[in-house]
């Protein structure tokens, strides 16, 4: 029987290895799978690890190191103080069966905030451990040896600095947490005596309501002498029978009374109302209401002992200083006679027995669903309960948090867990919004007591109808067992020696919202608050039925089935599938002719150009003849020969130079063997080239020194020609107008011959082209580079031109044939002649092996 | 050994020579020293050549003699340049530019003109002719050219040329799948057209290469005999 599992829905004990309860079907493994070791995600009722966090207390605020320091010392005084009321406690005599309600009992007490209790004048009460059978754990606390076997007794959950604020307001003359109006108005009031406060006296739970509204609606309730504050009373009756627990018995005995003498109350205040913290508006609206309570105690039963204090007697408020709304329905009728039922709403009708009617329940009660159908003449005690069980959880968290010391999980003790209700027939409507919540609503949706209060079967008509009240003692519900261990088990968490070192400090640990009530999902066991997921991880690590599932938006039948297949006609699929072809083509990659770039290799350079450079140097160095100059004569070398030759001496001819100062090199070689072949004629020099004069003087200074015997050439320079193919033009139409320093010559045809040496085809164009029809049949020899021969070779063959002298090549010829001997061009010839081999040997064995490597490629590609 | 100035520009010569062969090593400071000096050099000649040729002589001086003996046409006439060297000059403003678009005007429609009248009278319809006249036999034969030579060179010329010309004829139609290409003749004759233009091009690089070696010939020959006037 070691090691069972407890089901969180239904309380019973299964298997460890079971996945599911074997009652109720609940799942009890979780889903998630939990982390290990310092990540394990902090389980409901597992303490928080304990860390050593010595090196960051510097760093904590002042006012919480001082929060700590005296939490520790209160914490060794309350545990000393409740060791020894737990030594002077009588054992119990309750069976095991009722041993969840006491247990209940005892929560509920503790549930109640000590610095509530503390507003209220009264001491607050040192929680009670209670051991939890170690066979037996819950299946959300995991294994059974994550717990302690043996829990410590249970310190005071009041931290120092909330004891200072007990002992504040112990003091009367000194603040409280109140408001000044709050005081002022009590100060303007008769003293009250709260000097025994019943156990009624708790203002309120915490569940989002103003306490004084509640402690308001208690007075009310108190005065229309309702079943439900007799049944907060039937808690603190004295036990009459071993067997049957306090409050049924004094449920009983309060139904009975209230069957007896129903308004009979008028003894004692249904409520010590704290008169000094009341203010007067509401003073005098309670003090209305409490005027018949001066002279009945409704909790005035034989069984509760007189141990109530006096109420004290508040004055009446006149109605003149009353509101309006609060003058409508008059307490002191209400209390005097008994209410109609029609006038109270749902929730009071079913305390006070009375038959429910439809017309007269509230909107907002009639949405709500009514958990609770209690029998006539039994009195629920849920919404008491309820309450009482949220006092605990409504503390709020940065209090919690404040006080490190003393465990986040105590619920401070509630000595009062009745919730008092006014009457909604007679207050307004914001006051009867506060009631609907305080009724049904109060709890959050994440709260376990939601369940509690919805869903609990207990509460149901039918078993309460159906079975006698010993039945009802003596088959208590599992809900009713669990709260036993629930406490026990929530008393555990308090242990501070439990706490396992992790990795995040304790107070910060404490701080996570773990769920300290892991216990209470036993008590919703209906199919509506099912959802008892324990979140292991997240922020929501240790709550428990936090996103619960709605019933109303789960699906309550199949999903209709609907097909996928598009129906469409094959017209209709043929235009799909050509525009899915369109489409492809369009965002379909179109390749790029890509070419390998081709890099330029400097080493590759290099070598070629000392391999150039080295064969020009040594075949200039050695004047070589190995290579014969050209004897065959081209035809336009030939006409042009015959033009030079045919010059008569003296004749003026009109020599352009066009070229640039970077082809004197080849210009002068190639322009040097014809003008050796003129009989000295009358040279004009002319250049539509800036340079050009330039080049012409070099020219008649330089090669052509040695002509003519050394004797030299006869010339004049007109020099730069200025304005293209117009200045040409010009020159052509008016030699004279354009150039004035030409004497002599009227026109452009009075010159013998026209020879042009160039080394652009653009002016040769230009020269053949604006002086065609001036020129007339004078001829034209034309001396080119070799880069410009090939265009204007088209011009000789269109007989625009009488001869054409291009490149080194044709100078080579005119040597050749030329009688005066070698030149020039012999000099360079086996230069030329051995690079324009090497290029074409380069050029040849470049094509050949990037073919290889294409045929490379291309086997290689076809392989692949 | 005598600093003639035969010596000085042949030593400058060399040196200049040496650092335009250092670009064979890539661009270097030596190289743009030598670029910079001859562009330098023949920008200020040829400043020198156009303020001495043409501004002076051939705008001031006729201006100046016109003005001062000239008659009114002569004056007239040499004014003209004058003025319109004048508008030509306010384009260095901005604001004043539009002043010399007149000049513009004027240079640019007689360059279109001659330029046009020039090409069509002397490139066109004279290369035209010629391509006929390939096939001329009394001009072959006056060139003693042989008949079945004139109709193979006559032929090639003319193949030459009208492939050329087909392979510059971009017209095309729509194929089905929906490729732009041209007829299958004339796909065939502007791929032989591109033999043809694959033929001039290499013959023009292979004289651009031939200028350019002789060029180079000549300047180690010049190397060569520097050196050797000190060996």
């Amino acid at each position: 029987m070691a090691d069972l599992i407890k089901c969180p829905s239904c309380g019973e004990s299964n298997q460890p290895d079971q996945e599911f309860c074997h009652y109720c079907r609940t799942r009890l493994q979780p889903l998630t799978s939990s982390t290990k070791g310092a990540d394990a995600p902090i389980k409901p009722g597992q303490l928080p690890t304990k860390k050593n966090t010595a090196e960051l207390e510097p760093i904590l605020p002042q006012w919480l190191r001082d929060a700590r320091d005296t939490a520790r010392k209160s914490a060794e005084d309350d545990a000393a103080l409740a060791a020894k009321k737990a030594q002077a406690a009588p054992a119990s005599s309750a069976p095991d069966l009722l041993a969840g309600l006491h247990s209940q009992a005892d929560s509920d007490e503790d549930e109640t905030p000590d610095w509530l209790a503390s507003i209220t004048g009264d001491t607050p009460k040192s929680r009670k451990a209670q051991a939890e059978s170690p066979e037996v754990r819950w299946v959300e606390l995991g294994d059974a040896k994550d717990f302690p076997k043996e829990e410590p007794p249970a310190k005071s959950e009041t931290p120092a600095w909330l004891a200072d604020i007990n002992a504040a307001n112990s003091k009367p003359d000194e603040k409280d947490e109140l408001g000044d109006w709050f005081r002022a108005a009590s100060s303007t009031d008769e003293p009250l005596q709260p000097a025994k406060v019943s156990p009624f006296e708790i203002p309120s739970s915490n569940d989002g309501t103003a306490d004084w509204l509640k402690q308001m609606a208690a007075d009310s309730m108190q005065d229309d002498g309702s079943g439900f504050n007799n049944k907060n009373e039937a808690f603190k009756a004295p036990s009459s029978s071993a067997d049957t627990p306090d409050w049924l018995r004094q449920m009983n005995e309060q139904e009975d009374i209230k069957n007896e003498t129903p308004l009979r109350n008028e003894s004692k205040p249904a409520f010590d109302v704290p008169s000094s913290d009341t203010p007067d508006w509401l003073r005098a609206m309670g003090g209305v209401s409490e005027e018949p309570a001066q002279s009945a105690d409704p909790f005035n039963f034989p069984g509760s002992g007189s141990t109530e204090p006096e109420a004290p007697v508040i004055p009446a408020v006149p109605d003149e200083n009353m509101p309006d709304w609060l003058k409508a329905p008059s307490p002191v009728e209400s209390a005097s006679k008994p209410r109609k039922t029609g006038q109270l709403p749902a929730w009071l009708k079913d305390e006070s027995n009375t038959p429910p009617e439809e017309e007269e329940v509230p909107v907002w009660l009639a949405e709500t669903p009514t958990p609770v159908e209690p029998a006539a003449g039994k009195p629920e005690p849920f919404l008491m309960d309820d309450q009482s069980a949220n006092l605990g959880d409504d503390v709020p968290g940065w209090l919690q948090a404040a006080a490190p010391q003393s465990s986040v999980f105590d619920i401070p003790p509630s000595e009062q867990p009745a919730t008092a209700v006014s009457d909604s027939a007679d207050a307004p409507d914001w006051l009867n919004a506060f009631k609907s919540v305080d009724a049904s609503q109060q709890t959050p949706a994440f709260s376990l007591d939601e369940s509690f209060e919805s869903s609990a079967p207990a509460f149901t008509s039918d078993p309460l109808e159906e079975k006698s009240g010993e039945a009802l003692f003596t088959e208590m519900p599992d809900w009713l067992s669990n709260v036993t261990e629930s406490s026990s088990s929530r008393s555990s968490v308090t242990n501070p020696e439990s706490i396992a070192p992790g990795e995040l400090p304790s107070w910060v640990q404490a701080m996570r919202p773990v769920d300290s009530t892991p216990s209470r999902p036993v008590m919703s066991s209906s199919p509506q608050s099912s959802d008892q997921t324990l979140e292991s991880r997240g922020a929501l690590a240790g709550l428990q039925g936090v996103l619960p599932s709605v019933p109303g938006y789960a699906p309550t039948s199949k999903p209709k089935a609907y097909s996928i297949k598009l129906q469409a006609s094959d017209e209709q699929q043929a235009h799909a599938a050509l525009l899915e072809q369109i489409l492809a083509a369009e965002t379909e990659p179109v390749p790029i002719a890509s070419f390998s770039a081709l890099r330029t290799s400097r080493t590759l350079r290099w070598i070629l150009a000392a391999v150039l450079l080295a064969v020009l140097t040594v075949a200039s160095f050695a004047q070589t003849r190995i290579f014969s100059l050209p004897t065959d004569v081209p035809y336009e070398i030939g006409s042009a020969w015959q033009v030079v030759q045919s010059i008569p001496e003296g004749a003026p001819v009109l020599v352009a130079f066009d070229y640039e100062p970077a082809r004197v090199g080849e210009m002068e070689a190639i322009a040097a063997p014809l003008f050796n072949l003129m009989k000295n004629p009358a040279l004009t020099f002319l250049s539509t080239n800036e340079t050009g004069a330039l080049l012409a003087d070099r020219f008649a200074s330089g090669p052509m020194t040695s002509l003519n015997n050394g004797g030299g050439l006869s010339y004049s320079n007109l020099g730069y020609l200025p304005g293209g193919q117009m200045g040409i033009r010009a020159f052509a139409e008016f030699p004279s107008a354009a150039m004035p320093q030409l004497t002599g010559i009227s026109s452009f045809s009075q010159f013998s011959a026209f020879i042009l040496i160039t080394d652009n085809a653009d002016d040769a164009r230009a020269w053949i082209e604006q002086t065609g029809s001036a020129r007339g049949a004078i001829p034209f020899v034309v001396i080119s580079s070799a880069q410009a021969a090939p265009m204007i070779h088209p011009y000789f063959e269109s007989q625009q031109i009488n001869g054409l002298v291009g490149g080194l090549y044709g100078s080579a010829v005119l040597e050749a044939n030329n009688p005066g001997g070698p030149g020039t061009a012999r000099a360079y010839w086996d230069s030329f002649s051995l690079g324009m081999l090497l290029a074409m040997v380069l050029i040849l064995g470049g094509g050949l092996l990037n073919l290889g490597l294409g045929l490379r490629d291309r086997a290689a590609v076809r392989e692949a | 050994m005598t600093f003639s100035l035969d010596l000085i520009t042949g030593a400058v010569s060399f040196l200049i020579t040496l650092l335009i062969f250092s670009y064979l090593i890539g661009d270097n400071p030596l190289f743009r020293i030598a670029i910079y000096a001859f562009v330098g050099v023949s920008s200020g000649y040829v400043a020198a050549v156009i303020f001495r040729q043409i501004i002076l002589l051939r705008l001031f001086q006729p201006f100046a003699v016109a003005m001062i003996s000239g008659s009114l046409l002569d004056k007239s006439l040499t004014l003209v340049p004058v003025l319109f060297s004048l508008l030509i000059f306010m384009k260095i403003s901005p604001r004043l530019a539009g002043m010399g678009r007149v000049a513009m005007a004027f240079l640019v429609g007689v360059a279109a003109a001659v330029t046009i009248a020039g090409a069509l009278t002397g490139t066109l319809l004279p290369q035209a002719l010629g391509a006929i006249n390939t096939f001329d036999m009394n001009a072959a034969l006056a060139r003693n050219i042989q008949p079945f030579e004139v109709i193979g060179s006559g032929a090639i010329t003319l193949a030459g040329t009208i492939f050329t010309l087909i392979y510059f004829h971009f017209g095309a139609h729509p194929k089905p799948d929906g490729s732009m290409r041209r007829l299958g003749l004339i796909e065939i004759f502007a791929w032989l057209g591109r033999i043809f233009i694959g033929i001039t091009l290499g013959a023009i690089f292979a004289g651009v290469y031939a200028a350019a070696l002789t060029a180079l010939i000549e300047r180690i020959a010049f190397l060569i005999n520097f050196i050797g006037k000190f060996l």
